[in-house]
């Protein structure tokens, strides 16, 4: 009995966080409309320097989360994103991972 | 007239011959070697998983299917440190440029990739 209760006492603190945390994908189909002008194209790169622009659709969720927010702060140093991850809230940036995480091949 | 007939048709050669010389020129320019990745990944496979797609922890990035150079690239901003992330700095700069050539050939060409580009993803598309 006390080992159901505290289940359900960990559960309930556990779930409602986990929601909290996760964005909503099908507003972020439409916030990924920009992403698409670069990492829309199968095989394009960037002008300059010259690499592929990666494939993000399918990414694990917190590293989206992790490098777009790493964009906003200056913490990886790509111009372009940079400016894009500026331009972005906090629940912009989970509404774009939890929609490009659900994205498979 | 023969003489503008072998002029065109050099051009002609002259324009088929610029494109295969470009695709030659492109992989020599930062193709790793897989096998040799594979031998160096041991270490990357705790969090990124033994088949390339970080399946247990979503705070770990996906790397099978990924563009090779991008990783390539990303690989070395961790090791300038333009990219900030101290547990990938401690990694990659044990790594010289050929480990990065490496390993970045061997994830890239992992089969089973979950990664996809945008295309046909985007509303209104």
């Amino acid at each position: 009995m006390t080992r159901a209760l505290l289940l359900a006492t960990a559960l309930s603190i556990a779930l409602p966080c986990a929601a909290a945390d996760k964005g909503d994908a099908e507003a972020g189909k439409f916030k990924v409309y920009t992403c698409a002008g670069c990492h829309g194209i199968v095989g394009w790169h960037n002008a300059y320097p010259n690499y592929h622009v990666p494939k993000i659709g399918g990414q694990n969720y917190e590293y989206l989360i992790a490098a777009l927010n790493g964009y906003k702060k200056g913490e990886r140093s790509h111009p372009t994103m940079r400016a894009q991850g500026e331009s972005l809230s906090d629940q912009d940036i989970r509404d774009i991972a939890t929609y490009l995480s659900s994205l498979a091949p | 007239m023969i003489e503008m007939n072998r002029i065109s048709a050099m051009k002609r050669f002259a324009a088929l011959l610029a494109p295969v010389a470009l695709m030659l020129a492109a992989p020599a320019f930062a193709a790793g070697d897989v096998d040799a990745g594979k031998a160096k990944s041991v270490t990357c496979q705790a969090c990124h998983g033994a088949d390339g797609n970080a399946g247990v922890d979503p705070q770990y990035p996906r790397l099978a299917g990924q563009y090779a150079d991008y990783l390539s690239r990303a690989l070395h901003e961790y090791k300038s440190g333009e990219r900030k992330n101290p547990i990938m700095a401690g990694f990659a700069t044990t790594l010289s440029d050929t480990d990065i050539q490496d390993l970045s050939a061997y994830f890239a060409s992992l089969p089973g990739s979950k990664l996809t580009d945008l295309h046909g993803h985007i509303e209104g598309e």
